[in-house]
């Protein structure tokens, strides 16, 4: 197995990168292929109550407010470490937090009991349109991961007005959750669009930046599932590539299977350079690029390693071919590629 | 006849494939059946593939063991079982065969990769007989194939090539001679007896039939490798499992077992020992082509899907009328028409070369001997022997020559590689555009993103490809050599 070290990392996340690779080993890794295949028939919520020890359950929050409270840094590498094994999960986990987050940035208190194990998966519905009318919502989303186990839904609408935050609980009369018809990747996270009909909200609150916040964190994560997944590619493709035989040679002997596996290292350390320099700054732009660059290199990691794999590599046995698609979501989502770069420019132009 | 005015299909394929435009200028009677074919193929899309793709595709997820036989009866209507099989035996190969299975597939799998492959695999596993020469079967299985087809029933067959540990292996001459190679055909009395397994094989759990290859000896898999012809009804032969695919999913990848399979020496097509240059070698150089012309298709498919969505208003704006979508269009077009010149480049090339063979009067002329005589045991039996190979190997290789066969197969390999590069490219383009969202398009566009992956590695990966691209027109190192018939001394 090829082990990736990040040397820069201090004698703290490297604990923390330890213990959480040893909680992917053990309570993910075992069910990768179940959770991808069936994840309706597991049961998410056994799975996850490891991830609260890690301090992944309300990760953001500070540890006043109840929160695990990790830096975005130490969050980062335990959504990498987790999607090394499975992409989905650390979906979930990061949309969770990122449904949690805005609550920590408002002005009323998070409920106590969304601290718990319990209200795990939280969904966030983002990009989401909403119109408030009277005390009631009006609206959706397309696409929330999340949506259908969730139980909590924070709504984070797009173009900021009045509210730009909103609360609402799955059971609330008006709130209709459909689960995506055919989710291609990152399946454990099962999606949905939600749509609101005269919702009640549970809360409602500005916060000017918090979109943005929020975005941040979104792409921070993203990129770091993303790194996961290049990893996983790498691991399963040398692995493969030095039992193969084929032309005369095991395959990790031909250059161009060299030059892929070297492709895929390198855009690990890329990758990871540029998470640990946006997880530096709170700026969006430096994210937002981070977030560019790693899920491109995984989706080019993970066919790849899909090519390596041959025939194989199609079949789902080998579990190489679930990387692709998960890698594919990790890049459209939460905004495409082209809207990203120009938010990119607008922020400079901002500036 | 064919209206003097082509359809609106023939009018697109002729917009689409300028180069067949101008053929038809001088052929318009050839030209007219390819679209025939295509409008075929459009008919059976929106009758049969478009309706049930998605379905099927998610279905066979949960049971990789289910088959739809409907995509395959309904298919005989379009007489798309008999593309390879040659008219004089009542099939559609004519003087735009490959062309015209190109342009078949293209358009059967612009609705569904999967469905379109289940029915070019078949044409695949058909191949082999008709290249060989085999003329002894022709009046057997290939009648067979043509006459139920017309009856509504698919006889359907596989070309099985890929072994557990030999997939890139066994389609190279060099990597096959250092290959490690599990099954073995073992010379016996009045035959051979085939052990091992095959894996990966399109179609394989429907095939009646199965154009099979295999090492007489293991040690020698190069120098001994060899095509049978297998029936699923041969003691000893099972298909015990099928592969859960990440797509194309409507065709089972089966993996087929021989237990000491006794295959009778009527059924080794071609000679001993001819399996790679006569074999495989010629197949490829035929098929790499029409899989261009999937991946060409499944990308089309994608395309069409993505420009509806771009048409769909999503708050309050249409995609299609920004700027960087309408930039994204232009490059997928220039995408999929590259892909279709390469791989028609290659098609009318084979065309041109094989037709010499099979609208030359000495071959039409063994049509021309009766039914009778032509199905009887002594005319097979002379056919299966070791002059009637020859005889019908000297005709095919006094029109096909090993140098326009090497060049076809370096042309039918740039095709392939490069049709499937770009329909990943195009695709993963339009899903990087798309996002995730909840339109109807999205499914489709990524259940292509899934179906052409595999692209990349059928019929030889990508990267074996292009190796053979560069030993034919580069070192030269890779030149198909038939062995000579009448020259090959005492077997």
């Amino acid at each position: 197995m090829i082990r990736v070290p990040d040397l820069l990392e201090s004698e703290e996340y490297r604990i923390l990168r330890k213990d959480a690779a040893a909680y992917a080993e053990k309570a993910l890794a075992p069910q990768a292929e179940q959770l991808d295949l069936n994840p309706e028939n597991q049961d998410l919520r056994k799975i996850i109550s490891q991830a609260g020890e890690l301090g992944m359950l309300a990760a953001l929050l500070p540890e006043s407010l109840g929160g695990g409270g990790l830096d975005d840094y130490a969050f980062c590498l335990v959504l990498e470490e987790i999607a090394t094994k499975e992409a989905g999960i650390a979906t979930s986990l990061l949309v969770h937090n990122a449904a949690l987050f805005p609550a920590s940035l408002g002005e009323s208190e998070i409920p106590a009991s969304w601290l718990e194990p319990s209200s795990f998966p939280a969904c966030l519905a983002y990009p989401c349109e909403i119109r408030e009318n009277e005390g009631k919502l009006d609206g959706g989303a397309a696409f929330a991961f999340n949506a259908v186990d969730s139980r909590i839904i924070t709504l984070l609408l797009q173009d900021q007005g009045e509210i730009s935050v909103a609360l609402v609980e799955r059971e609330e009369k008006g709130v209709e959750v459909n689960a995506d018809p055919y989710q291609m990747g990152l399946r454990a996270a099962r999606a949905g669009s939600i749509l609101l009909r005269g919702a009640k909200p549970l809360q409602v609150f500005p916060g000017a930046n918090i979109k943005e916040t929020v975005e941040r964190i979104l792409f921070l994560g993203l990129a770091s599932i993303a790194v996961g997944i290049t990893r996983n590619s790498l691991e399963r493709s040398y692995a493969y590539a030095k039992e193969r035989y084929q032309g005369g040679k095991i395959i990790i002997q031909h250059q161009q299977m060299r030059l892929f596996l070297a492709e895929m290292l390198t855009s690990i350390e890329q990758s990871r350079a540029a998470i640990n320099r946006a997880c530096a700054t709170p700026e969006l732009v430096p994210a937002a690029s981070a977030w560019l660059l790693a899920t491109s290199r995984a989706v080019q990691s993970a066919t790849d390693g899909v090519q390596i794999h041959g025939g194989y590599g199609y079949m789902r046995d080998y579990g190489m071919e679930r990387l692709m698609r998960d890698a594919k979501y990790c890049q459209m989502y939460p905004l495409t590629v082209q809207e990203v770069l120009l938010k990119i420019l607008e922020r400079m132009e901002a500036n | 006849m064919f209206r003097k005015e082509p359809s609106e299909i023939g009018k697109r394929v002729l917009k689409d494939s300028p180069i067949l435009a101008a053929l038809r200028e001088h052929d318009r009677e050839g030209i007219d059946g390819i679209i025939r074919l295509v409008e075929g193929c459009d008919e059976y899309n929106r009758r049969v593939a478009l309706p049930r793709a998605l379905e099927l595709d998610q279905r066979m997820e949960r049971e990789p063991e289910y088959f739809d036989w409907v995509i395959m009866r309904e298919a005989c209507r379009y007489r798309i079982f008999s593309l390879a099989i040659p008219e004089s035996l009542g099939g559609m190969a004519g003087k735009y065969m490959v062309t015209g299975m190109a342009l078949a597939v293209e358009e059967l799998c612009s609705a569904c990769g999967g469905i379109g492959l289940a029915l070019a695999a078949h044409s695949l596993g058909v191949s082999p007989l008709v290249a060989s020469g085999a003329m002894a079967h022709w009046e057997t299985v290939l009648r067979e194939i043509v006459e139920e087809e017309k009856k509504g029933n698919p006889v359907v067959m596989a070309y099985a090539i890929t072994e557990p540990s030999a997939g890139t292996d066994v389609e190279e001459p060099e990597f096959l001679q250092v290959a490690k190679i599990g099954m073995e055909a073992k010379k016996v009395n009045g035959g051979y007896l085939l052990n091992g397994r095959k894996c990966f094989i399109s179609g394989g759990s429907e095939a009646k039939y199965f154009t099979v290859t295999a090492a007489t000896d293991r040690r020698r898999p190069l120098e001994t490798w060899t095509t049978f012809l297998v029936e699923r009804e041969m003691p000893g032969f099972s298909t015990p499992r099928v592969e859960l695919k990440m797509g194309q999913r409507a065709c089972h990848a089966a993996e087929l077992n021989f237990e000491d399979v006794f295959v009778p020496q009527s059924h080794v097509l071609g000679f001993e020992g001819d399996g790679m240059a006569n074999g495989i070698l010629i197949i490829m150089a035929a098929s790499r082509g029409p899989v261009g012309a999937i991946a060409t298709g499944i990308a089309r498919g994608a395309y069409q899907h993505f420009l509806s969505w771009t048409k769909t208003v999503r708050g309050g704006k249409r995609p299609i009328d920004q700027e960087r979508i309408q930039m994204a269009l232009a490059d997928m077009q220039a995408l999929i028409q590259e892909s279709r010149g390469l791989y028609l480049a290659h098609s009318l090339c084979g065309d041109a070369l094989f037709r010499r063979a099979f609208t030359h009067p000495l071959f039409k002329s063994a049509f021309l001997l009766p039914r009778k005589l032509r199905t009887s045991r002594a005319y097979s039996a002379f056919l299966n022997s070791y002059y009637g190979k020859s005889m019908v190997n000297a005709i095919f290789r006094r029109f096909i020559r090993d140098e326009d066969i090497t060049d076809m197969l370096s042309k039918a390999s740039l095709a392939k590689f490069t049709c499937a590069d770009n329909s990943m490219e195009l695709i993963s383009r339009a899903l990087e555009l798309m996002g995730v969202n909840d339109s109807p398009e999205r499914l489709w566009v990524e259940k292509c993103y899934r179906d052409a992956k595999l692209t990349q590695i059928y019929e030889g990966t990508n990267q074996l490809n292009r190796l053979v691209v560069y030993n034919v027109e580069i070192a030269g190192t890779l030149k198909i050599e038939v062995p000579r018939p009448f020259k090959r001394g005492v077997r």
